[in-house]
């Protein structure tokens, strides 16, 4: 398998902490549905559309795990704008 | 927990040994929160601020908490239709006192439900690096763009009470994985409008 030299030239647009290099999964599957919650033990009635998104990724064992997660409009726009910026730079290396 | 559990007005009463307006909009907005049932602390200061013993301060913090859920669970935004769950007898001004307090609060007793409901887990932080490798044990050669993510999620509040596991996820993503994704995420994007403008 291929491994990160020991100098990697990093072009770091943010400044966030380092995720750690060693416990790298590889994204396999992307799915997603929308929907809106209706009502709830504590509101009778709603109107609140999400985004619920399940990414499967693989370890570096080869086990494959399922991580779901659910975002409200606002946060799925946040979301999205930070993939654009990702393939923004990507383009630029 | 029931939203539409019967209130005990007459517990209320309580409130009328408050030294201030302000004590009152207090107690409604700590009695809300879904930890205020079991708070000791809550039950001490309501203890000695309204000078009640602990079984009057727990069963006022028990009626408040039921009606402002109540309240929030109903959607009720209307003077009226608070002022209405009051029964005939209830002391005038104490009843249009605590309807004014909760009409301020609603909306936020409301996003504060929507918020604590039981969802999925959430995503509470992604972090991201690109990076360009430039040798590895098989090349040692070479300027592979390549894209680091990680994700942070933080597990159901509602089910795992205060302190709710967070897991992360670190991801390496290829410019083709990359594009993908996006792909995937602009269809969303696009269903989104679509919904919005029907």
């Amino acid at each position: 398998m291929a491994a990160d030299s020991q100098t990697p030239v990093e072009l770091t647009m943010e400044e966030l902490c380092q995720p750690p290099l060693e416990a790298k999964s590889e994204l396999l599957d992307l799915q997603w549905k929308m929907g809106m919650a209706v009502s709830s033990d504590n509101c009778r009635s709603l109107k609140s559309p999400y985004v619920a998104l399940m990414l499967k990724v693989a370890d570096q064992s080869g086990q494959i795990t399922n991580k779901s997660f659910e975002m409200t409009i606002p946060q799925f726009q946040h979301f999205f704008k930070q993939f654009k910026e990702m393939a923004a730079v990507i383009e630029t290396v | 927990m029931a939203a539409e559990a019967p209130v005990d007005f007459a517990a209320l009463q309580s409130l009328l040994k408050a030294s201030s307006k302000d004590v009152v909009r207090q107690l409604c907005q700590e009695s809300f929160s879904s930890s205020a049932l079991g708070s000791k602390k809550l039950l001490d200061i309501t203890c000695s601020s309204l000078s009640v013993t602990q079984e009057e301060a727990d069963q006022l913090i028990r009626s408040l908490h039921r009606l402002t859920r109540l309240v929030a669970y109903r959607d009720l935004t209307a003077g009226e239709e608070i002022l209405a769950l009051f029964p005939e007898n209830f002391h005038q001004n104490l009843k249009n006192l605590l309807t004014k307090i909760i009409m301020e609060h609603v909306p936020a007793w409301r996003k504060e439900a929507q918020a604590n409901q039981i969802s999925l887990p959430r995503l509470v932080d992604l972090d991201w690096r690109v990076d360009v490798k430039m040798a590895s044990d098989s090349i040692t050669r070479m300027a592979v763009p390549t894209c680091l993510l990680q994700m942070k999620i933080q597990e159901d509040a509602s089910l795992c009470g205060d302190k709710p596991a967070i897991s992360a996820v670190t991801m390496e993503l290829s410019k083709e994985t990359l594009d993908t994704m996006l792909d995937g995420l602009g269809r969303i994007r696009d269903q989104l409008s679509a919904v919005a403008n029907k």
